[in-house]
């Protein structure tokens, strides 16, 4: 596939000043900023939290450390899985790297599923709400910003997990288009279907319905999960050579710095905003 | 280059073994790293619970999360590897970014920024 003669320096390019590939530069910087960006708005949560206004609300009877724990536990392991496709890509193995997306996808949905999960917990069972006290609007605000984060992560891992499907023939270039555009519009029905599903089955299990009950609720969303599965994978059996490999491995790891990043955002507010408020 | 393929077929060999060596050596890393952040995750939250004095569990938390962070940015992102510019332009953010938070949290902590019923409360109680 790639023309070069001996094994790629991912981690240093000759043809920029720097010695820093150009996308990798771009995505420090980007980072660095987002780190004040994030700054600004934990210090806000934080500033509330140690001097509440009259009428705050008691959080640790709204938190649930065990759910936080375990998002947080999922999100570790998905920074684990991007960087194992990030190393097999720099070792030219497309089929592992795919792999290692999808796993990385699956946490990402799992993560955003347990953040939509504790916010309808937080507004239906709890109260609390984005504008009925201080705490509500500074918490919404700084997770939901992650969680923002989260999304806009996986969507960008789906988009890169249906490139390394490209046809390396170029005359196929209109083709691969139209059936890039059909798998993102799978991806996209099989994901918000699944994350129904997901919810509608704990809530069913919640309720004492068990997984007859979820089925009775939820079989549209339940159905077409699965179809989406299916069509999912027969579209991941496409054979021939593709245009990805080796030397893509730079586009891989910009997006593995951005989601890592995701993940140490999460460590900080794990501590400062869950953690330190049971002691 | 073809020729100096051709003159020198070893090097080549040598190098890619190299790199995917270098490559193997980096998978186990990541594994045990995760394993590892997985462990100090746990220890932090059995932390909240011990029975000991509250500024040492904040400051144990506080350094076993600066250790998972900085394990992530140094090994999942590379920066171990990277040329040391990538650290430093994104350090810059990070202290940056500290700074505003230590001074935000200093200026707000500051008597001058009470609310001004709780500054005259305060003041009447004084008196």
């Amino acid at each position: 596939m790639s023309s070069h003669a001996g094994p790629i320096d991912h981690h240093h390019d000759h043809t920029t000043s720097t010695g820093i590939p150009n996308k990798k530069l771009f995505m420090w910087a980007f980072l660095a900023s987002d780190c004040m960006f994030f700054g600004t708005l934990i210090s806000t949560h934080l500033i509330y939290r140690l001097h509440p206004p009259p009428g705050s609300p008691d959080v640790k009877s709204i938190f649930s450390i065990e759910l936080t724990s375990f998002s947080t536990f999922i999100l570790l392991m998905s920074s684990l899985l991007m960087a194992l496709a990030v190393n097999s890509l720099q070792k030219g193995q497309v089929r592992s790297t795919r792999q290692n997306l999808i796993g990385t996808i699956f946490f990402g949905l799992i993560f955003l599923a347990c953040q939509v999960y504790e916010f309808s917990h937080f507004v239906h069972e709890k109260g609390l709400t984005l504008s009925n006290s201080i705490f509500g609007s500074t918490f919404y605000v700084l997770t939901g910003t992650h969680g923002c984060h989260v999304a806009i992560g996986v969507l960008w891992l789906v988009l890169m997990y249906i490139r390394s499907f490209k046809p390396a023939d170029a005359d196929q270039g209109r083709a691969w288009l139209i059936k890039g555009f059909f798998h993102l519009i799978v991806w996209g029905v099989t994901i918000v279907a699944s994350m129904a599903s997901m919810l509608g089955l704990v809530h069913a299990i919640q309720v004492g319905d068990g997984f007859g009950g979820f089925l009775h609720h939820h079989p549209v969303e339940f159905g077409v999960s699965i179809l989406g599965l299916i069509v999912l994978w027969l579209l991941s059996r496409q054979e021939g050579p593709v245009d990805f490999g080796e030397a893509n491995a730079m586009d891989v790891e910009s997006m593995g710095l951005y989601w890592h990043f995701v993940d140490i955002v999460w460590i900080v507010i794990f501590t400062a905003v869950y953690l330190l408020e049971y002691l | 280059m073809a020729s100096h393929a051709a003159h020198s077929p070893a090097p080549h060999h040598d190098e890619h073994a190299h790199a995917d060596a270098h490559s193997e050596g980096k998978f186990h890393i990541f594994v045990q790293i995760a394993m590892l952040l997985a462990v100090i995750t746990g220890v932090e939250i059995v932390l909240i619970y011990l029975p000991l004095t509250k500024w040492l569990i904040v400051t144990s938390l506080v350094v076993l999360s600066t250790v998972k962070f900085m394990f992530v940015i140094f090994y999942f992102m590379h920066l171990k590897w990277d040329k040391l510019f990538c650290t430093i332009i994104f350090f810059i953010g990070l202290v940056l970014a500290g700074g505003t938070m230590w001074a935000l949290l200093k200026l707000f902590s500051a008597e001058a920024s009470l609310p001004l019923e709780t500054a005259q409360a305060a003041l009447r109680a004084l008196a």
